[in-house]
């Protein structure tokens, strides 16, 4: 798989900043993968993403993107990405359509036109397309203000998508969205992913976001903490649990420390283990009233790598 | 909902294709903006209202006030003395205060959809000062109208000789005000800015109160300066801000392009 993204050696000192933000990192995200970037904030998340997009001058190492230098092909490089930004930039004092057609403009997608009837027909039917598959048809010619948080959202997406990038940045693309916008939003995204091959670069703090992406990197202290799948990620982390509890619970941790179980018993009884469940549920005797297998999330393999790489600053 | 994403072509630009030539993206990336800002303004009653209120300020009540105390004795139209003043210092303060809607767009994130764009910065501060210079036109036609009803008229010469440089002296407030956007990151500071630098110089450049031979070194070279220089024409009066011979219009236009080129550069710079 060819690379679309490529980050070598990768630092960003700030004047007078005593230590670098970012520190020396290096990864790659293959040609079509989704690829999470997560950490806490202060991290180094958004300065690595402005480099990535060309608007932040790097201070050493090596970035290619869709095959581009940054520094000596920059020109290039803006023409492959789309960028969803954490603070929504739109102009709201023009229309849905209106921002649009400014952006397809910029992106020399075609010549502008005062109205949108006077718009080639292609760019027409496209955003058209792109507006009914989002559900925002009928704002399209509203002014950006009176729209809600989730439709701009949305219409972002459309006018990153207008002229079809490589790559698409979405730095923290849900902020701020109710969790039915939130939904309606990542399985846009996900059908742009499966239809079009568009290799995404996400930068979240709902780590639930990021649960079915390819590759998963967490960065913190500038520094990456661990760049793997999310469930290599989960497994070399965290033991599973057995949620289990008994009428005679005496008789039950009796019986687990007899089997020498590491258990914790505050509320519940959880006990700790690797490997299947099926080995450890047979050993148990005891009539059990209550029986749950805990399945970690990439939210606890998250803090628990962020907490073994330093921790998080307050 | 992933049937209907591929079958309406998610992804695909079908036959929506991009530009190769790189000057036309560069001129439709300049129309864009300059279209941007047109339609901004023109969605904007209070600016629309202001740009039409200032002339009637700053030419009826201002100028007639001056008219009054100023005009005996003077051996020239006092008028017509003003009017291309005001026609000038219109344009060069319309167009500067147009720019400073550049913070506007740093406020509000929209300036990061521009930067992030492959079109060149040049691009998109020509296309910024154009569509301020559009809202200068507007005010321009206003205080020409404003002097009309106030009896005050120019020779046609000058008119058209103003008329012809017009775009010259928007691009060069245009490109002044890109110095201050460089540095200042807040409308509240920008608004403040614009005034501080475009007032003194008004009043340094003998732009409405003739200054007989006492113009201030650091007003001769400031762009307001440069604008005058060019503009005025023939009468007495106007001899009080001009060399005894003027030079031709190419040159002037000349003096124009030097002092944008440098406002511009480091201005761009800056942003």
């Amino acid at each position: 798989m060819n690379a679309a993204i490529e980050v070598k050696n990768l630092v960003k000192k700030y004047n007078r900043a005593i230590s670098p933000s970012v520190d020396d990192i290096s990864f790659s995200v293959g040609e079509g993968e989704f690829f999470a970037f997560l950490g806490p904030n202060g991290a180094g998340k958004t300065t690595t993403i402005s480099i990535l997009t060309t608007t932040l001058a790097k201070t050493g190492g090596g970035v290619r993107i869709a095959g581009f230098d940054i520094d000596k092909q920059a020109r290039q490089v803006r023409e492959k990405v789309g960028i969803i930004f954490q603070k929504p930039s739109l102009d709201t004092q023009l229309t849905a359509e209106q921002n649009i057609r400014f952006h397809a403009c910029l992106y020399g997608m075609c010549g502008y036109r005062p109205t949108f009837r006077m718009m080639p027909a292609a760019y027409r039917s496209r955003v058209l397309d792109l507006a009914e598959i989002v559900g925002i048809k009928d704002a399209l010619f509203k002014p950006v203000k009176k729209l809600s948080g989730g439709m701009q959202r949305k219409l972002e997406i459309i006018r990153s998508l207008i002229h079809t990038p490589d790559v698409l940045f979405l730095d923290e693309p849900t902020q701020g969205l109710d969790a039915v916008s939130r939904r309606g939003l990542w399985e846009y995204i996900d059908d742009v992913r499966r239809g079009s091959g568009t290799t995404i670069f996400l930068t979240t703090h709902y780590i639930d976001e990021a649960e079915n992406v390819d590759k998963v990197c967490v960065i913190n202290h500038g520094r990456i903490a661990a760049c793997c799948s999310p469930e290599v990620m989960k497994q070399s982390l965290l033991r599973q649990e057995l949620i289990i509890d008994a009428d005679d619970r005496s008789a039950l941790l009796a019986e687990l420390d007899s089997l020498g179980m590491a258990y914790a018993a505050n509320g519940r009884v959880t006990v700790l283990f690797k490997g299947s469940a099926q080995d450890v549920i047979p050993r148990i005797q005891t009539r059990l009233s209550t029986l749950r297998i805990h399945e970690p999330s990439l939210e606890d393999a998250y803090v628990e790598f962020l907490n073994k790489t330093g921790g998080v600053e307050q | 909902m992933s049937e209907m994403a591929a079958a309406k072509g998610v992804g695909r630009s079908a036959a929506l294709v991009r530009k190769k030539s790189r000057t036309q993206r560069e001129i439709n990336t300049i129309i864009a903006i300059f279209a941007r800002e047109v339609t901004v303004f023109m969605k904007s009653p209070g600016t629309i209202i202001m740009s039409l209120a200032m002339p009637i300020v700053m030419m009826g009540m201002i100028g007639g006030n001056l008219m009054e105390n100023m005009a005996g004795g003077l051996g020239f139209s006092f008028g017509s003395f003003m009017l291309v003043g005001m026609l000038v210092n219109m344009l060069f303060m319309t167009t500067t205060m147009g720019m400073s809607s550049l913070v506007d767009d740093h406020e509000t994130d929209f300036n990061q959809e521009m930067l992030v764009s492959p079109v060149s910065r040049y691009s998109l501060v020509i296309g910024k000062i154009l569509g301020a210079s559009f809202v200068a036109i507007v005010s321009m036609a206003g205080t020409l109208i404003v002097g009309l009803f106030m009896g005050i008229t120019l020779p046609a010469r000058q008119l058209l000789l103003i008329l012809a440089l017009s775009p010259l002296m928007c691009l060069s407030g245009g490109a002044m005000s890109m110095i201050i956007i460089g540095l200042i990151k807040s409308k509240k500071a920008a608004n403040m800015a614009v005034s501080l630098i475009t007032m003194p110089q008004m009043f340094l450049s003998g732009a409405i109160i003739p200054i007989n031979n006492s113009i201030p070194r650091p007003a001769k070279i400031s762009p307001v300066f440069a604008c005058l220089f060019a503009a005025r024409v023939g009468s007495s009066g106007q001899r009080a801000t001009r060399p005894a011979s003027l030079p031709r219009l190419s040159e002037r236009q000349k003096s124009i392009a030097n002092t944008e080129k440098i406002l511009a550069g480091r201005g761009i710079a800056g942003y």
